[in-house]
């Protein structure tokens, strides 16, 4: 299951909802879950606000809601599935079924309270005196991340601006010191995550051991587009993760290729206590690396970049000067899915 | 005016310290002044939106809601000196004495806690680094680390080397974005003490990979406050002096007119990032830190039951005891 946090027409933004893909399209799962209480528990009056409290506004306060979250949810598909969406609307009647273009997508997860891009240091990488041991990382601040379609803003600090495409794991069970076999109970899903460097900062800071600036400006992250939800069925090693840039692919892996495991990263981190709605992400540039460091993907203005895996779905960005004018990056910078769709801001 | 974050009957609630050892409980304060001063019927409302329990939504919502509190408190303090209300104020929750609360930091959950690093040059000295940087450093210490003026730290296993820093803390109050370094101190809310405690090995083995993230970043690595010294109280701020003490020993005794890049500097850099209110910058530490310890000299290492202080002059003192895990 996938599940997309947004905001539906003439929301406020403290009004966002979780919403899941159900037969392809979008389902508004507080309001549905309000149904499923009405017409099968008969708890037709605290409906909506039992449905709130199982589905908030929030996927992270999904996440912190742990079993019983998740078993309104198993509860809920069980209701839909066979139902189908036909006609289907909330208990007075609400819409509750939407396709992509009436939502503006939120990241997942607004606030994490890390989001841990795994790597290592330029100098380092150049020099070649890289130690595959330890699976060091840089926080990627919540302020940084861009919306799953939105533009990615050249900082005026900058001349040269790279990305590098991650698959990131998503904690649900909260822990501390966790051993690698155990570490499969603490994660919740997978996501995307896009991370982007003023690499000309990145590499000055890099001589005092301090990368700060030069990760963390306005919308140098991206996560997205959707949450998809830790399934048994799913070979998270066989998970291809690719990144196009103007329609060029750029870089291509799996986990499979990854320096270190996820188990290995997950239990390392996991000193500092693993939190509900915590990121963790892996890139093309721990995956390339054996002896030689794997270039990061430089960007220009103009460019469109895509980073997509199959099973959780696309982020898309059209890079855009920080000084532009407002009117060329309005409508201009909107974005079209693979279908044709605008699906952008 | 000092602000405050504190919990009392189980509700986190912020607050203003008033007579060095009273509190006002601004939400129920602000309350009870629209009504009393202004007839508000609105005024639980109101002063739930202006005011509310969490420090960074209050200082989101800037000049408006500040006036509120210095009204509220103003109103209170004039109403105590004419002898009257005292009763009604205590039985409604407005004022507390402040041995019946337990202080947070009165910021227990900014977005942004930037940290400078070699920002004393003697303390440059002392970590045998060769270069004062041309730029200001800093790293993130992670907000879920922020803990109370008088909390427990716990001895994290990972580590045999846990060091303290003493460093004032410097509150943003409004958005600032690439600003000027003259302009600067406009956009500070306040000030209160700091402490980064670091483990000085993990760091080691992460700055092999050029990195410095966890080693920083142990639970309760960034103790805080104790208030949240409003900038009208300090008007100058760099010439405060730091010092930081362990059992009682001193350890570090410095000022912060030794800042390599001062507190503007500072602000006007980071501002390239964007800074909102509610973020903190930390200012560095001098020297004195247990790391900076020589061959033949006695270990400064924190253990499990060293009381640890951190002191900024005219803002307060932290005073956080280490134990052993599980405790």
């Amino acid at each position: 299951m996938k599940l997309f946090l947004g905001l539906a027409e003439g929301s406020l933004p403290h009004e966002s909802r979780i919403f899941g893909e159900v037969e392809g399209r979008l389902v508004d799962f507080t309001c549905a879950y309000a149904t499923y209480l009405s017409e099968v528990r008969g708890e037709r009056e605290a409906s909506y606000e039992l449905a709130s409290l199982y589905f908030p506004a929030t996927i992270s306060e999904f996440l912190e809601n742990g079993e019983s979250s998740l078993h309104a949810l198993a509860d809920l598909i069980s209701f839909l599935r066979p139902r189908g969406l036909q006609d289907f609307r909330g208990p007075a009647g609400e819409k509750v079924v939407y396709d992509p273009a009436e939502i503006r997508f939120l990241s997942p997860l607004q606030n994490p309270h890390k989001t841990i891009v795994i790597g290592f240091s330029d100098n380092v990488v150049s020099e070649m005196r890289l130690k595959a041991e330890v699976p060091t990382g840089f926080h990627k601040l919540p302020r940084t991340f861009t919306a799953p379609r939105g533009p990615i803003l050249w900082p005026k600090f900058s001349q040269e601006i790279d990305c590098d495409a991650c698959l990131a794991v998503v904690i649900g069970n909260p822990g501390q010191r966790v051993p690698p076999e155990k570490i499969w109970d603490h994660v919740a899903g997978f996501t995307l995550l896009l991370d982007i460097t003023a690499r000309d900062i990145s590499r000055r800071e890099a001589v005092t051991k301090n990368h700060l600036l030069g990760k963390n400006f306005p919308s140098s992250s991206s996560l997205g587009p959707a949450l998809l939800l830790k399934d048994p069925n799913v070979d998270v090693n066989g998970m291809e993760v690719a990144l196009t840039v103007d329609g060029v692919t750029r870089q291509r892996f799996t986990p499979r290729q990854w320096v270190f495991s996820l188990e290995q990263v997950l239990a390392h981190w996991s000193a500092l206590g693993l939190r509900a709605g915590d990121v963790f992400a892996l890139g093309g540039s721990v995956a390339l690396r054996t002896i030689s460091p794997a270039p990061a993907v430089s960007l220009t203005p103009g460019c469109v970049v895509r980073c997509a895996s199959s099973a959780i779905g696309e982020l898309c960005h059209k890079v855009v000067r920080e000084d532009e004018p407002r009117s060329a990056r309005g409508k201009k910078t909107e974005v079209r899915d693979q279908k044709g769709l605008n699906v952008g801001r | 005016m000092k602000l405050l974050t504190f919990t009392f009957q189980g509700g986190e609630r912020i607050g203003v310290l008033v007579d060095r050892d009273c509190v006002v409980d601004l939400e129920r304060g602000a309350a009870w002044y629209l009504t009393d001063a202004r007839g508000d019927p609105s005024a639980e409302r109101a002063a739930r939106i202006l005011i509310g329990h969490d420090m960074v939504g209050f200082l989101k919502k800037g000049d408006p809601s500040l006036e509120l509190a210095r009204r509220t408190v103003d109103h209170i303090r004039t109403r105590i000196a004419k002898g009257n209300d005292d009763d009604v104020l205590v039985e409604s929750g407005i004022l507390l004495d402040l041995k019946q609360i337990r202080l947070k930091a009165p910021v227990p959950r900014t977005p942004t806690l930037i940290s400078a690093g070699k920002n004393f040059s003697d303390h440059v000295g002392e970590m045998s680094t060769r270069n004062i940087p041309s730029r200001p450093v800093a790293f993130l210490k992670l907000p879920e680390t922020i803990t109370g003026p008088e909390d427990d730290i716990p001895y994290p296993k990972e580590t045999q080397k846990l060091d303290y820093e003493v460093e004032l803390a410097i509150v943003i109050g409004k958005p600032c974005v690439n600003v000027g370094k003259e302009e600067a101190l406009d956009y500070v809310a306040g000030y209160a003490a700091f402490n980064d405690l670091s483990a000085r090995d993990v760091i080691r083995r992460e700055n092999e990979n050029g990195i410095l993230l966890m080693g920083k970043n142990f639970p309760g690595f960034s103790p805080m406050g104790p208030y949240l010294v409003l900038k009208d109280e300090i008007p100058d701020a760099q010439s405060l002096k730091l010092e930081s003490r362990v059992n009682g020993e001193v350890r570090q005794s410095s000022n912060l007119g030794y800042m390599i890049f001062d507190i503007s500097e500072m602000i006007a850099y980071w501002s390239q990032m964007g800074l909102q209110a509610g973020d903190i910058l930390t200012t560095g530490t001098p020297k004195g830190v247990a790391a900076g310890r020589k061959e033949g000299q006695t270990p400064w290492w924190l253990k499990p039951g060293d009381i640890v202080e951190a002191e900024v002059e005219k803002i307060g003192c932290l005073r956080n005891r280490i134990v052993a895990e599980n405790q």
